[in-house]
């Protein structure tokens, strides 16, 4: 570091001095601005300087993707091989439940798929951003889902882009209800002593209702989200205050950080979207992490009732 | 290439490769913050003024990918920036004692800032993000910043 250099011209006098108070209280006040006003600031500061990155994570993820789904097709187009060799009425079967359970084409059009880009600096853990935006049908609001439930929430919309929290930030709530419908509550989230610990709570329930350990927990339709989106499922009780006040905690069904593709729903995907994850036919053994459930799929022992929806779809 | 040239021009390739790993590759912490590392070096080339107004930048970049605590690091990197260009008067040499002092203090001042104006409900315990990780990216960005001064040869032109 040339530090012996002559002492900057500019470090004489007052004027430097004051220059770096009126920086420092800048950006003071940038931390004070409105939020509309900041996000304006993030806003043109991410579609200038930082768009080139943010363009190379993207590229980035979607070539990882490919790379490893052509592993993936490749190790299916095997397994199909010797299936079909040995099994082919079993293998005609395989492929439909296989279709039956891509929550992407049960969807359709009314979910937009997506790539989940996490900028990886201080302050932007449990956000995300997704290349979609208004242009698309994209709303603030937005429920934000993977084959396993409820990812997060789009906070912020811009035309081509948006940006959304997971159920780990601070602000995440969702209003819930058992899968049977029997009790509702609040869902949100506890810190844990690091992140992975973060864990969801089931809260506000009545005490003398009981919620059984396994029991699955979806979205109730109140408060924003569409009903019938998967959260997690019940652990154990996580509190209980007085007589009047049970809260559980849940396992969630999605671990946001193993995220990489969404789907977002748009205004045309209705109020009660439970259909799609076929919840009554699977049992809490099969519930969440993402891993559990790619092989819960690639395995296809699918139970009993949803061979039979099967069946009847066919 | 003049000193002050290449000074700039290793500032502005650190700067890019911040955010290039740290955004682009989203590699976060295991890469080190050589943002602060280049704010650092800067700062010394610059008035307490100028060097302000570069952390200032610097911080609105990295604000730009947070919500919550918007306006956190430009507040950090800001103040990081004045201090080290006020040492330019202070202390004059670059020992390796001074040079390691420098980068560990500027980033853990950098952290200590950044975890008072992010608010109770977003920061991490003190100790963890402070202490712990603070003084640990500090002695990371130490070794960083020493080894690109000698690779860059900055460190013995200034000896010379």
């Amino acid at each position: 570091m040339p530090a012996y250099g002559p002492e900057p011209e500019a470090n004489a006098g007052r004027r430097p001095g004051l220059l770096a108070v009126t920086f420092v209280i800048l950006a003071l006040s940038v931390s004070y601005l409105p939020a509309t006003a900041q996000q304006r600031i993030a806003w043109g500061v991410r579609v200038t300087v930082l768009r080139p990155f943010l363009a190379t994570q993207e590229r980035l993820t979607a070539a990882r993707t490919n790379a490893r789904d052509v592993e993936e097709l490749m190790g299916q187009v095997d397994s199909m091989t010797v299936f079909l060799s040995t099994q082919a009425a079993m293998s005609d079967e395989n492929r439909a439940l296989r279709e039956l359970l891509d929550l992407s084409e049960r969807a359709g059009p009314t979910f937009l798929p997506a790539t989940v880009l996490r900028a990886g600096t201080a302050g932007s853990e449990s956000m995300f951003l997704v290349p979609v935006g208004t242009a698309q049908g994209v709303y603030v609001g937005a429920p934000v889902v993977t084959r396993d439930g409820l990812v997060g929430v789009i906070r912020e919309v811009q035309r081509e882009i948006s940006r959304g929290m997971d159920w780990t930030h601070p602000d995440f709530t969702a209003s819930a209800m058992l899968q049977d419908g029997t009790m509702f509550g609040l869902v949100d989230n506890r810190r844990g002593a690091f992140r992975e610990l973060d864990r969801l709570v089931l809260d506000g329930t009545a005490f003398n209702e009981e919620a059984a350990p396994g029991t699955w927990v979806l979205t109730s339709g109140l408060g924003g989200y569409p009903r019938g989106i998967p959260v997690g499922v019940i652990d154990s009780v996580e509190e209980t205050q007085g007589q009047w006040r049970k809260s559980y905690w849940l396992r969630p069904m999605v671990e946001p950080g193993q995220v990489t593709h969404v789907l977002i729903a748009t205004r045309g995907a209705g109020d009660d979207i439970a259909a799609l994850w076929e919840t009554a036919a699977l049992t809490a053994s099969d519930v969440a992490p993402t891993s559990t459930s790619m092989e819960f799929r690639d395995s296809v022992q699918v139970p009993d009732s949803v061979q039979g929806a099967g069946g009847r779809r066919r | 290439m003049k000193s002050d040239a290449r000074v700039w021009f290793v500032v502005a390739v650190l700067a890019t490769t911040h955010l290039l790993l740290h955004v682009g590759f989203g590699i976060g912490r295991a890469a080190p913050d050589l943002l602060t590392v280049a704010l650092l070096l800067g700062a010394r080339e610059l008035g307490m003024g100028r060097a302000a107004g570069l952390g200032l930048f610097f911080g609105l970049l990295e604000d730009a990918l947070t919500v919550l605590s918007f306006g956190a690091n430009s507040v950090a990197m800001t103040i990081v920036a004045a201090l080290g260009a006020v040492t330019r008067d202070l202390f004059v040499g670059d020992s390796t004692l001074f040079l390691v002092s420098y980068f560990v203090i500027g980033k853990w001042t950098r952290d200590l800032v950044h975890w008072v104006m992010v608010g109770e409900s977003l920061r991490q315990p003190f100790f963890d993000q402070v202490v712990v990780q603070g003084l640990t990216g500090g002695a990371y960005a130490a070794v960083v910043g020493l080894v690109l001064l000698e690779v860059t040869g900055l460190r013995q032109e200034a000896a010379a």
